[in-house]
């Protein structure tokens, strides 16, 4: 039942994501809502599935994009596994390590994304006006998709 | 805890394999359709710049075929929309210039000496009382100036000009209250007063008893006025008013020669009246 509510909740986020970046992006910024998702899922959920959900929600933003197939996938799969091991070490329940976290990452996926596309296929998909916008909205959104998903684990045992 | 870390452990070499050889191996035809289809299905748009040729790589020509029709129809949607309005617009240009046309036609025929002016603001509370034209004191427009209608090939007395600014001027309708015209029918021996109600009939007093007004004649300005120029047509009569046993005069309602409230553009006739007539006029 569980796997339902989890695939209930990707599928969700992903229409989400997909309204929000068709219809409310400003000058073609929009805060990345699947990034804010597994950031959330990887602090919140055991590792195994953490790692999972990132590398699922990673699948979808390849989907989307029109770039290299399989990079955000990896990008994100990297950034569960480092969130695994930096709740070893320091608090992420606060707003404001989650904050410090969200920003931080941010840019940290965006130039691993950046250096993998350039890489494989030699195309530069960093803009420049989301790579300065793109981690402040990210900031804002994490605590709030945070204490979405840990109200739908406390309720329906989600993640 | 050490269940937890091995099976993370597991976990992160598992789809960084997963991830490693989506990366490495080029997709396949359908796998790259399927994305094609999956992204464009959400974000309908192939404009991807230099990335372009890399996302449609592997897809069949067929399909991509379907796609820029997609994005042909799109285009010429919004273009038949924006046709739509400018075709819109090029109508009331045309029906404009149509008008402006004949207007400019008639007022050759007057043979008074004036200005075009377009009217630019109507009160809606004083709907038949006044409205505003563009044209000024810089224009040359005086106080008591005769405004002149033009509709359907005729033209028809509007009112006269009582405030004047450097560049519009405030117009005195004839069917305003407290506007008055001095009439006659042509051919007749008699002269009433058009006098203003606020609404869009005017009614004429002081028509002596006896004389030979009927429904359907028209009235014009009379040589006796000193305001209005003579001859202009002010209206055509809609009904005589029987005598009442206490009054001596008859009354009519006259329909005006023009729709008062649908004019655009009025023509004013500069009249030069007498200095020592000036003053009078204005009161």
């Amino acid at each position: 039942m569980a796997i339902i509510g989890d695939i209930v909740l990707f599928l969700l986020t992903g229409l989400i994501h997909w309204w929000w970046t068709a219809n409310l992006s400003v000058f073609g910024v929009a805060p990345n809502i699947i990034f804010t998702a597994a950031l959330s899922a990887a602090i919140i959920a055991r590792p195994a599935k953490a790692i999972a959900w990132c590398f699922f929600l990673g699948v979808y933003l390849d989907l989307l994009g029109s770039n290299l197939f399989g990079a955000y996938a990896l990008t994100y799969t990297v950034m569960a596994y480092v969130i695994y091991m930096m709740k070893r070490h320091l608090d992420l329940i606060g707003p404001f390590s989650q904050i410090i976290a969200a920003l931080t990452l941010t840019l940290v996926t965006m130039l691993f994304y950046q250096g993998l596309s350039l890489a494989l296929s030699k195309i530069n998909p960093l803009q420049l006006k989301a790579f300065l916008v793109e981690p402040f909205f990210n900031a804002v959104l994490a605590p709030i998709v945070f204490y979405f998903f840990v109200q739908l684990k406390k309720r329906f045992n989600l993640l | 805890m050490n269940r937890e870390k091995d099976m993370a452990n597991y976990a992160v070499v598992f789809f960084v394999f997963i991830s490693a050889l989506l990366l490495l191996f080029p997709s396949t035809r359908v796998a790259q359709t399927a994305r094609v289809i999956a992204s464009y299905s959400l974000y309908p748009s192939l404009h991807y710049g230099a990335k372009y040729d890399y996302f449609i790589r592997n897809v069949p020509e067929n399909f991509l075929n379907i796609l820029k029709i997609d994005q042909e129809n799109r285009s010429l949607t919004a273009r038949i929309k924006e046709l739509e309005i400018s075709n819109k617009a090029a109508e009331s240009v045309q029906e404009e210039n149509r008008r402006l046309t004949a207007e400019m036609g008639l007022s050759r025929n007057v043979p008074l000496r004036g200005v075009w002016a377009r009217v630019v603001n109507k009160n809606p509370q004083d709907w038949y009382g006044a409205f505003f034209i563009n044209k000024g004191a810089r224009d040359g427009i005086t106080m008591n100036s005769t405004v002149v209608g033009f509709e359907n090939g005729r033209a028809g007395l509007a009112g006269r000009v009582f405030e004047v600014y450097p560049d519009i001027s405030k117009v005195l309708l004839i069917t305003n209250g407290v506007s008055s015209v001095i009439c006659s029918l042509p051919g007749a021996n008699f002269e009433g007063l058009a006098e203003g109600r606020g609404t869009w009939l005017l009614k004429v007093n002081y028509i002596p008893e006896g004389s030979d007004i009927a429904e359907g004649m028209e009235l014009v300005t009379s040589p006796g006025g000193l305001l209005f120029p003579q001859g202009l047509p002010v209206g055509r009569v809609q009904k005589v008013h029987p005598k009442e046993s206490f009054m001596n005069f008859i009354t009519a309602d006259v329909a005006p020669a023009i729709t008062i409230n649908a004019l655009k553009e009025v023509y004013i006739v500069k009249k030069d009246l007498p200095p020592g007539l000036q003053g009078a006029a204005a009161k």
